[in-house]
């Protein structure tokens, strides 16, 4: 497999900051190449301001000063490249950039201002996850204080089947780090009183250790990886209840209602997204042909 | 390399490093074009609001003088288009005027653009806060005192910087209206405008008129007006009207034919407004006269708004169609608008003219952001202080407008003309294009603008507002002239490498012939 191309959606700001310091820190683990991208929207599509061609010269100036300055900060010896887009909209710009590029994961900042949590899903990440059919990497705020290196890719298996994908993609990610695989089950206890939460509880776990283990059964060989069941009122508090390394990662698969090969951010992995200290990846349900057809593509151009 | 952390302003000839194709490059139509136009000039809002002041200076010669300003227009808008094509640039008349007359007449040029862009913003917004009451009032079934609310200062104020606020955030992120609802409020605007003059010309051949008078020829002849410094003052507001019509014409390489489009979208333009002025304004004239009476368009109680006024009595329970064309017209301009003194902003700290913060470009949103902002807070603050000081402020800011358009498009007519001086008779058409059309034009411009403010000395001009003993359009236009003296010298100490010529050289484009001639001898 050649080397993993991560395109990340680049501004100028604490988001887009967030998102290069964490392609860089994934780049850096499995040898991988960062490709900057800004995407200029189109004009036109307006139709009561006047288009200013010379405007968009100086914007587009300045795109490539950003790109530049952003290049600069790049660790030493990660191999990059940088490119200005124009589309109709950002999630749109970067699609393209990713198919064209066969990547292998497009990273986002996430939004300013999440008040709520830690992350803030902005109108680029959002549209991204409904749309995107190459793993979305969401970069959460203050990714770029983090400089531990990549120790740990941890799998979130639902309860459901359909995480191939997710321990296809996490395996690829130890494989290529050189890290540790964890694979986590998160459990919900959330009845009402009166009834033995204990019994529950039990028959709960045992559901997630049995799904844990036949997770494991379907690691190809070589790969060690530990399992646990995160147990909590609310996936909040299931994620809360683990512990997690500095340098570590998550990988959630897209909701099985997203159309094959699409993502869409199921409930339980928006719930975890709140909570969650560390930066995640969602992948697409089936994206492993998609990953690979796109890789093919971008070999062959 | 950071272009960020460094000065970006270089001495290169811009028409090498901004000029390059952008994104805009083959984006617009016709239709698109004309769309743009008509959103610019905003007719429902540019009527009501120079309608009145017109009327009061040039009594029933409305449509003569609508005419005649059209010319030094179309003049000036010749020259625009020639320095357009030569360098195009955000700052327009700044970048122009200052590669043919140096760094402190372009520093003027682009005050002049940006103090009128900041007047009208602020007009808009005024106008805008009376039809919305208005609006509101006439969806409650006229009880009239909903659209009385709109004269409560503090109302009036506070609303006014709320839709400040929503234009700037509009502005800030690049929101853009899609091209299908604003071909859509475009029609409706010039279809209710229709209507509006239609029913108005029913009253009076009905003979329910307020004041109806037939219309007469007598209405398109100038020379009727009797006073010199009449036509002069209507002149000036005529100026007004017209004004963003040149987008159609500058926009060149942003079409998908810059042979054709520009030139038929200008035309296409300019028949629509003008025929939808004269039949406003002849209509509204036969309907109303010009008498001080209630309805009178003399009656200086409504000349700031006319349609306010006059649209229940026209068009009864249908009034509200004409409060939803002004409403979206005054919004959409509000729009289009802001950009104007937001990019002029950004040219002048790009090359060092204002503070660098001034070309600051949003990395989320890639708008001018930080002169977005600025242009903003001083519109708010500038009708803020207008509107308690004096409670004829729409009144005399369109008036003030005029005068401050015939400053900056005045020199930018002679920036053309100065310009092109090498190449003036290198062909016929440049002899009218770069020399003749301009230089009347400019002259027109400048002779309006010396005479505006020569007369508008005297506390009676404009609405009659006395300041110091002089007019208030007097002392509004010397004291916003002024500033931007005060500012520019300030600036020139701050940063002197722009005022010494070192970000924005001084040019002329060699004759075309010359060039021949040269490769000719070298030939040999």
């Amino acid at each position: 497999m050649s080397a993993p191309v991560f395109v990340v959606g680049y501004t100028a700001t604490d988001a887009g900051a967030d998102a290069v310091a964490l392609a860089a820190r994934l780049a850096a683990a499995t040898q991988g190449r960062v490709e900057l991208v800004t995407v200029l929207l189109d004009e036109g599509r307006g139709a009561v301001v006047p288009p200013d061609a010379s405007y968009d010269a100086y914007v587009r100036e300045q795109a490539d000063g950003w790109l530049e300055a952003a290049a600069a900060g790049l660790p030493e010896g990660l191999s990059h490249g940088q490119h200005v887009r124009q589309a109709d909209s950002f999630a749109e710009g970067l699609l393209d950039v990713a198919a064209e590029l066969g990547a292998a994961y497009i990273v986002v900042g996430a939004s300013r201002g999440g008040i709520l949590g830690r992350y803030s899903l902005g109108a680029v990440a959002n549209e991204l996850l409904h749309s995107s059919t190459v793993p979305v990497v969401l970069a959460p705020v203050g990714a770029r204080g983090v400089t531990a290196p990549l120790t740990r890719v941890t799998a979130a298996i639902g309860t459901r089947p359909g995480a191939d994908a997710v321990i296809e993609d996490a395996v690829a990610l130890v494989t290529a780090a050189h890290a540790e695989l964890r694979l986590v089950s998160l459990v919900t206890i959330d009845l009402p009183s009166g009834v033995d939460t204990g019994v529950i509880r039990l028959a709960g776990s045992t559901h997630a250790e049995m799904v844990l283990s036949q997770a494991r059964a379907t690691l190809p060989a070589g790969i060690v990886a530990d399992a646990s069941a995160a147990q909590g009122a609310s996936i909040e508090d299931a994620v809360a209840a683990l512990d997690w390394q500095d340098g570590e990662i998550v990988l959630v698969g897209s909701s099985r209602l997203a159309q094959p090969r699409r993502l869409f951010l199921g409930s339980t992995a928006a719930k975890m997204l709140r909570e969650l200290p560390v930066p995640m990846i969602v992948v697409p349900r089936t994206h492993n042909e998609s990953s690979r057809t796109n890789t093919l593509e971008g070999e062959r151009s | 390399m950071s272009t960020t952390r460094e000065p970006v302003v270089t001495g290169d000839p811009l028409d090498g490093g901004l000029s390059k194709k952008g994104l805009s490059a083959g984006t617009v139509g016709l239709i698109g074009a004309v769309v743009i136009g008509i959103s610019c000039i905003a007719p429902a809002y540019t009527l009501t609001a120079a309608l009145g002041p017109t009327v009061s200076e040039v009594g029933f010669q409305v449509p003569a003088i609508i005419l005649v300003g059209f010319i030094p227009m179309l003049l000036v808008a010749f020259g625009y288009r020639e320095l357009n094509r030569q360098m195009p640039d955000s700052g327009t008349s700044f970048t122009w005027a200052a590669r043919a007359f140096g760094p402190w007449v372009g520093w003027m040029a682009g005050w002049g653009l940006i103090a009128a862009t900041i007047l009208v913003l602020s007009n808009l917004a005024g106008i805008a806060v009376e039809f919305f009451f208005l609006l509101i009032d006439q969806i409650a079934g006229g009880p009239g005192t909903i659209a009385e609310l709109a004269f409560n200062p503090f109302i009036n104020v506070g609303v006014c910087l709320l839709f400040m606020l929503g234009a700037t955030m509009i502005s800030y992120r690049d929101m853009q209206t899609t091209q299908k609802l604003q071909y859509f409020l475009v029609g409706f605007q010039v279809l209710v405008l229709v209507i509006f003059a239609i029913a108005a010309f029913v009253h009076v051949a009905q003979g329910n008129a307020f004041d109806g008078s037939a219309p007469e020829l007598s209405w398109f002849n100038p020379f009727a007006v009797g006073s010199f410094t009449a036509v002069v003052a209507g002149l000036s507001l005529s100026i007004f009207i017209f004004w963003g019509w040149d987008v159609t014409l500058t926009m060149n390489e942003e079409t998908k034919d810059p042979e054709k489009t520009p030139g038929r979208a200008a035309t296409l333009t300019v028949i629509t407004i003008v025929v939808l002025y004269l039949l406003i304004s002849i209509s509204l004239l036969a309907f109303a006269g010009i008498g001080t009476g209630e309805l009178g368009l003399g009656n200086e109680d409504i000349q700031s708004n006319v349609f306010f006024f006059l649209s229940g009595p026209i068009l009864g329970p249908l009034a509200f169609l004409v409060s939803l064309a002004v409403l979206t017209s005054s919004i959409s301009s509000l729009q289009s608008t802001f950009v104007s003194p937001a990019r002029t902003l950004l040219a002048m700290g790009h090359y060092g003219a204002l503070p660098k913060k001034f070309a600051a470009v949003s990395p989320r949103f890639f708008t001018p952001g930080y002169a977005t902002i600025v242009s903003a807070v001083v519109a708010s603050a500038f009708y803020a202080v207008m509107r308690f000081v004096n409670e004829n402020v729409l009144w005399d800011t369109i008036t003030t407008l005029g005068l401050m358009i015939c400053f900056y498009y005045g020199i930018t007519a002679f920036a053309c003309v100065w310009y092109f001086r090498k190449q003036w008779f290198d062909s016929v058409r440049n002899v009218f294009f770069t020399l003749l059309f301009p230089l009347v034009g400019g002259i027109i411009l400048g002779a309006l603008f010396v005479i505006t403010l020569v007369e508008s000395m005297d506390p009676a001009y404009g609405s009659g507002t006395e300041w110091f003993g002089l007019g208030s359009v007097f002392v509004l236009g010397v004291v916003i002239i002024g500033l931007g003296i005060v500012i520019m010298i300030i600036q020139r100490f701050r940063s002197p490498a722009f005022f010494r010529g070192e970000t924005l050289s001084l040019d002329a484009p060699i004759s075309a012939r010359s060039g021949r001639r040269a490769r000719k001898e070298a030939a040999r």
